[in-house]
Order: structure tokens, then C-alpha cells, then sequence
């Protein structure tokens, strides 16, 4: 048995040895036919370097929503119905931000938060459109709103409607360039507010700055931009030793409540959470996933189809070879492996300059949008890329190995 | 002494379309351990047909051929091949050398597909082409090589693995006079030291040399005689060829 095994491990040897004088003997024409490989490898490769990129900068993206939590809306962030079904929805008010706070055990904090687009002016200069985030002082917690420097917003602003602002880098440097803000008066539309503080900055959310943006209490908002007809969303952050699954049903429990929804009713609100774009992102990613594959796949093939193709060539030009080896004892077994692994080795030449150029390809495209390259992917195309050697090689290769002996030594 | 090829009725027919070849027709010959057997006939008349058959190469039409009393007839594939390698072996007009490989690696295949470790590759490859006159020589490629020296590499690699039955098919068919009467030089001497040699071909020169020849006519056998082999004039030193 160890010896049958050793004697396998020789004539792998001799195989590689084998393959590796004959891709010598032929370079220009091992390095053509492995083109196919090579764009087969290139494409699949970039398509996965571009998706993992898009996977991680959408996390990074969607990860200051928080992983625990939730925001409760008249509208879900993700939906297939029709509109007007949500449209004609009661809006969430502040009153029943206040029910839910009251009652709710599984969160950490929650706040409320109302939006309104406003210009905003510091002397002559104008930013025409900015966020405007009316909240409260818990925000900075359940929304990760940290200021960098100065002060957030408190309840003692909020009770009193006070016009303090903090805003974000990009309205710092915007509207003040080098001078500190704090102190400093702004407008928003025609209301004079006092800058008190600098948010930390937020990054981008898809293509938007999450830094354009001013944060004043919702007291405020509602006394200087108007209360009737503003939809309220409730952003609620739940306890460490809750799971998000409990913390939704909570507050679903407690807005059906305080909504006056009978048993049967369906709900007229929704519990947004993070996973919900998540999934959204996956069946849209799903499209570039699955056009990914057909086009590599349809690469790997055609180059498969060439492999099989020099592979019957070298099989017809070595025709004699293989009688020969025959003739001094070759088994079937030995002359199948034999261009087996010639046939792989082609492939996995051709495996290796695609990762090796689709990594190049990685690093230039890295300037334009987010790539990622992951070792197991290098190994995975340069094993698949042998796997299509082994599928297209065996043809050739059988029928190499069932020749008869004096029929392929008369070939010389 | 024992005999080591037995064939009994063997007939072979090549089927080119409608139109049947017979190359064999109802062969019986026997050849003991250690003979040096020469089979002659005119071109066409079954001779490399009848090798390829004691070769296990080929398989007749009808008739039993024993190898060691064993019968080819019902042996597979694989047993044929570990036949091939380890029992017979056999030489080429043509040489049939990897024009790539050196002459050590030409004469260590054999040795790969008897699944040999390196070590006893090495020891035994050396000793092989030594016993041709070679062992300088081991590094060369067939093409840095003579005729002579080419067909002795094929030689060495025949023997490399202990074959009790050497073939060759007209081993100096390609090769001038000269050099040919070294290659029977060496096959005299393989002889003496135990071998069992069949040897096909068509000039008288090359049969004198042997203990028997055995004459082909359409696939028969038209005669079967023993002779006085010619001696080798000297022990003339082989390797300076
Ligand atoms: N593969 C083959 N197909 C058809 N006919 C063949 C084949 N091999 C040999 N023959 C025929 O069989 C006869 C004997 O051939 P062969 O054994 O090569 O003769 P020799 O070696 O004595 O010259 C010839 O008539 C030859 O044409
Ligand atoms: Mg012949």
C-alpha cells in the first residue's frame, strides 16, 4: 500500500516534470491558450474585488444607523406595496414619543427627531440647502452625535425652544473657514441661532455628506419651522441584554397601543432597523452577483474550450510519446495524469497572471470606488482555474490514454 | 530448460475496410529461457507484427500465446503494461528516445512507472548505461549523441529494469555497418551473461550472430533452424563508439 502510494506520488512528479518541458517547448502557444483562463480569472476576480469592496463600504456606511437600533416611522425604509398605502398613515406624533418613552423597558435611550431642509448664513456667506436635525439631548447617544467641541443641545434649551445650533464639520468649514465658531451667530432661514457646539465627523451616506448638517432642539424646530403636519421618527436604542428581535415587538406592542389599533388592525407604522437595508442591499447586489458569474463562467468556458483544444493538439503531436511510454510500461493511468496535469498547469498558469492582473486592475480601480482583494480569493481562482483544467483536460487526456500502443508508434 | 514464449495456432488479420490483411496465419513457435533467437523474412511477411504480439503490444486475432506459461490472452490492460515494463523489453528501429530528456532520464522512465524511489533509480540507471558503454554520456541529449550511441541508450533503457526477454525489431535498421556490428556486440554479450534475446531482421550479417533463426514467408514460418553463431571478432572496446 505505502509503496502503490509512493509510486503515485513518483508519477505525479514525473507528470509536472513532463507538463512543465512540453509548456517550455511550446511557451507562445501555452501562454495564448491560457488567454481565455486569464480573462476568465480577470473577470471573475474584478467582479468579486468590486462587490466585497461595495459589501464592506456598505457596512461601513450603514453602521452609524447601529446595529441595535431601531427607528420607529410612519414609513418603512424598505417597501413593496404601494405608496398611498403608507401615505394616508397617521403621522407619528411627539405625544406618543413621550407614551413610548415612558413605558418602554428594553431600551437603553430614545429620543425624537423631526427634519427640515433650511439655507443657513454666517455674514455673507449662504449654504442653500442643510439638514436641519431637531432632537434632544439623548441623541448624542442613540444617534452616535457626539460634538467634537463646544456643547450639545440640553433639556434645558429644549424646554425653553432656545436657538443654540451644533453643527456639522461641513458647515464649520464652509460657513467659518478657520475661525471658531463657538459663540459665533448664524441664520438659519431668517432665525438667528448661537453655534454651542461641533459634531464629530459623520462620513458619508451613499454619495451624501452626513456633515451638512445643524442640530437644534426639537422645540425649536417645531416653534421656528412649524409643528403641524411634521412627521416625527423615534430613534430607539435598546439595552445591551435585549435582543433587537424582543426590543422591536416591545415597541410594537406599546405604538399599537397608543395608536388605538384594534387586535386585527394591520400596523400603520414602521419599525426600521439597520437589517432592513441590509437585505435590500443583498437582493440588489444578488443582479451583480449572478451577472458576475454567467460572464466569468462564460470566460472560464470559452477558455476551457480552448484548453481542450491544445490539449487534443499536443495529444495528436505526441501521439508517438504516448506509444512509446506505453511500450516501456505506461499505464492508462500514468499517460491520463500525464496531460491531466499539463492540462492544469496551463490552467493554473493562466489563473495565476489573472489574480496577478486583476490585482493590478484592483489597485487602479481602488482610486474610483471602493475594491477589496482577499487572499482566499487569489487561492480560490487559481484552484478553480486547475478544477477547469481537470474538467476540460479529460477528454484530451483519455483519449491519449486509450490509445493503442502500435497504432501511436506507427505515428512518428 | 524452461520455456519462456509458447505460441500455439497465432494468426493476426488487419481489417482495412472490406479488405482483410492476414499478417499472421496459424504461427506455432517456442523459444527456451536464454536463446538468442533471429527472425527473418522478406518485407511484409509478418515479422514486426509477430514482435509487436510477443511484445504484448498486440493482440492476435486467435491463437494462445504463454509468457512464462502465463496466458496474455486473458490478462488487462494493467497487466499487460506491468508485462511491458518489468518483463520485455523492447527495442526500436527508430530508437523511440524523448528527444528532450538526457539519456539518464530516457533509461530512468522505465524505472518511474515501476514506481522505483530515486535512489534505486540512480543506482540502477548507472548501471545500465554502463553495461552499454555509456556511463560518460549520461548527461547527453539524443541529439548530442551518434547513431550507435542513440540505439545504445535505447538498449540500456530496455534493460534498466531486468527484463528476463529482450526484443528488438531491426535495432540496426538505421544504423551503417560499422556501428551496427558493435549494437550485435553488445546484444552477444547481453547474451552471454543470461539474457534471452529475439531479434528481428532482414540481413544475414546481423541473423549469423545468433543460435536460431526463424524464417517468415505471408505470416508463416518457413523454416526454423539452429547455427553456430558467428563469433565477435574481438571484445572490441564498446564505449570508444
Ligand atoms: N496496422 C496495420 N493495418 C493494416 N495492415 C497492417 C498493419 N500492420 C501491418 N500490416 C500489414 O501486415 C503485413 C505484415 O506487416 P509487418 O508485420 O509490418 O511486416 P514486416 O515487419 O515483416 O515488414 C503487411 O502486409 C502489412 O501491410
Ligand atoms: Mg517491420
Amino acid at each position: 500500500m505505502g509503496r502503490k502510494i509512493r509510486g503515485a506520488g513518483r508519477a505525479l512528479w514525473e507528470g509536472l516534470i513532463i507538463a512543465n518541458n512540453a509548456l517550455m517547448a511550446n511557451k507562445t502557444r501555452a501562454s495564448l491558450t491560457t488567454l481565455g483562463i486569464v480573462i476568465g480569472v480577470v473577470t471573475v476576480t474584478l467582479m468579486m474585488m468590486i462587490i466585497q469592496g461595495l459589501n464592506k463600504s456598505f457596512q461601513d456606511q450603514i453602521s452609524f444607523l447601529g446595529a441595535k437600533t431601531v427607528y420607529v416611522q410612519r414609513w418603512p425604509w424598505v417597501w413593496d406595496d404601494d405608496w398611498w398605502k403608507y401615505i394616508n398613515r397617521p403621522r407619528v406624533t411627539m405625544d406618543q414619543y413621550e407614551q413610548l418613552r415612558e413605558r418602554i423597558v428594553g431600551a437603553e435611550e430614545i429620543s425624537p427627531m423631526a427634519w427640515t431642509g433650511r439655507s443657513a448664513t454666517y455674514r455673507d456667506k449662504t449654504l442653500d440647502r442643510v439638514s436641519i436635525l431637531g432632537t434632544q439631548q439623548q441623541h448624542a447617544i442613540v444617534g452616535s452625535t457626539l460634538p467634537e467641541y463646544g456643547r450639545y443641545i440640553t433639556d434645558i434649551d429644549d424646554r425653553s425652544a432656545r436657538r443654540v445650533a451644533v453643527i456639522g464639520v461641513d458647515v464649520r468649514d464652509r460657513l467659518f473657514g478657520p475661525l471658531d465658531p463657538i459663540g459665533r451667530n448664524i441664520r438659519i432661514a431668517s432665525k438667528v441661532y448661537t453655534v454651542v457646539g461641533i459634531l464629530e465627523e459623520q462620513g458619508n451616506f451613499f454619495g451624501d455628506s452626513r456633515d451638512n448638517i445643524i442640530i437644534i432642539p426639537i422645540e425649536t424646530l417645531f416653534t421656528d419651522f412649524g409643528r403641524v403636519g411634521r412627521d416625527v421618527m423615534i430613534a430607539v436604542k435598546g439595552r445591551d441584554d435585549v435582543a433587537v428581535e424582543d426590543l422591536v415587538d416591545e415597541i410594537r406592542a406599546i405604538m399599537r397601543g397608543t395608536r388605538n389599533l384594534k387586535p386585527l388592525d394591520e400596523d400603520n407604522f414602521a419599525i426600521n432597523r439597520q437589517e432592513a437595508l441590509s437585505d435590500l442591499y443583498d437582493t440588489l447586489t444578488g443582479g451583480i452577483y449572478a451577472a458576475g458569474l454567467i460572464i466569468g463562467g462564460i470566460s472560464l468556458l470559452v477558455g476551457g474550450i480552448g484548453i481542450m483544444n491544445i490539449m487534443l493538439v499536443s495529444v495528436t503531436e505526441r501521439t508517438w510519446e504516448i506509444g512509446m511510454r506505453k511500450a516501456i510500461g505506461a499505464r492508462t493511468t500514468h499517460i491520463l495524469w500525464q496531460f491531466l496535469v499539463e492540462a492544469m498547469m496551463i490552467c493554473m498558469l493562466g489563473g495565476t497572471v489573472g489574480i496577478l492582473l486583476a490585482f493590478a486592475g484592483g489597485q487602479l480601480l481602488k482610486q474610483a470606488m471602493p475594491a477589496v482583494l482577499p487572499l482566499w480569493l487569489a487561492g480560490a481562482a487559481v484552484l478553480f482555474s486547475a478544477v477547469v483544467g481537470l474538467l476540460f483536460g479529460m477528454f484530451p487526456a483519455a483519449k491519449a490514454a486509450r490509445m493503442d500502443p502500435i497504432q501511436a508508434l506507427r505515428a512518428q | 530448460m524452461s520455456k519462456i514464449i509458447q505460441l500455439e495456432a497465432i494468426s493476426k488479420i488487419y481489417e482495412i475496410g472490406d479488405i482483410k490483411v492476414p499478417a499472421l496465419n496459424g504461427v506455432d513457435m517456442e523459444i527456451d529461457e536464454g536463446e538468442y533467437v533471429s527472425i527473418m523474412g522478406p518485407s511484409g511477411s509478418g515479422k514486426s507484427t509477430l514482435m509487436n504480439l510477443i511484445g504484448c503490444l498486440d493482440t492476435p486475432t486467435s491463437g494462445t500465446y504463454l509468457l512464462t506459461s502465463e496466458n496474455v490472452g486473458e490478462m488487462t490492460d494493467n497487466e499487460l503494461a506491468d508485462i511491458r515494463n518489468r518483463r520485455i523489453g523492447f527495442v526500436f528501429q527508430t530508437f523511440n528516445l524523448l528527444p528532450r530528456a538526457n539519456a539518464f532520464h530516457n533509461v530512468e522512465l522505465p524505472l518511474i512507472y515501476a514506481g522505483m524511489s530515486k535512489d534505486d533509480r540512480q543506482e540502477k540507471v548507472e548501471y545500465a548505461l554502463e553495461k552499454v558503454g555509456l556511463q560518460d554520456r549520461m548527461k547527453h541529449k539524443p541529439n548530442e549523441l551518434s547513431g550507435g550511441q542513440r540505439q545504445r541508450v535505447a538498449v540500456a533503457r530496455a534493460l534498466v529494469n531486468d527484463p528476463s526477454l529482450l526484443l528488438a525489431d531491426e535495432p540496426t535498421g538505421n544504423l551503417d555497418s560499422a556501428t551496427s556490428y558493435e549494437i550485435m556486440d553488445l546484444f552477444g554479450k547481453l547474451h552471454s551473461s543470461g539474457n534471452t534475446i529475439v531479434l528481428v531482421t532482414h540481413e544475414e550479417d546481423i541473423a549469423a550472430y545468433s543460435h536460431r533463426v526463424v524464417r517468415l514467408l505471408d505470416g508463416r514460418i518457413s523454416s526454423d533452424e539452429k547455427q553456430e553463431p558467428r563469433r565477435i571478432a574481438s571484445s572490441t572496446v564498446i564505449a570508444s563508439a
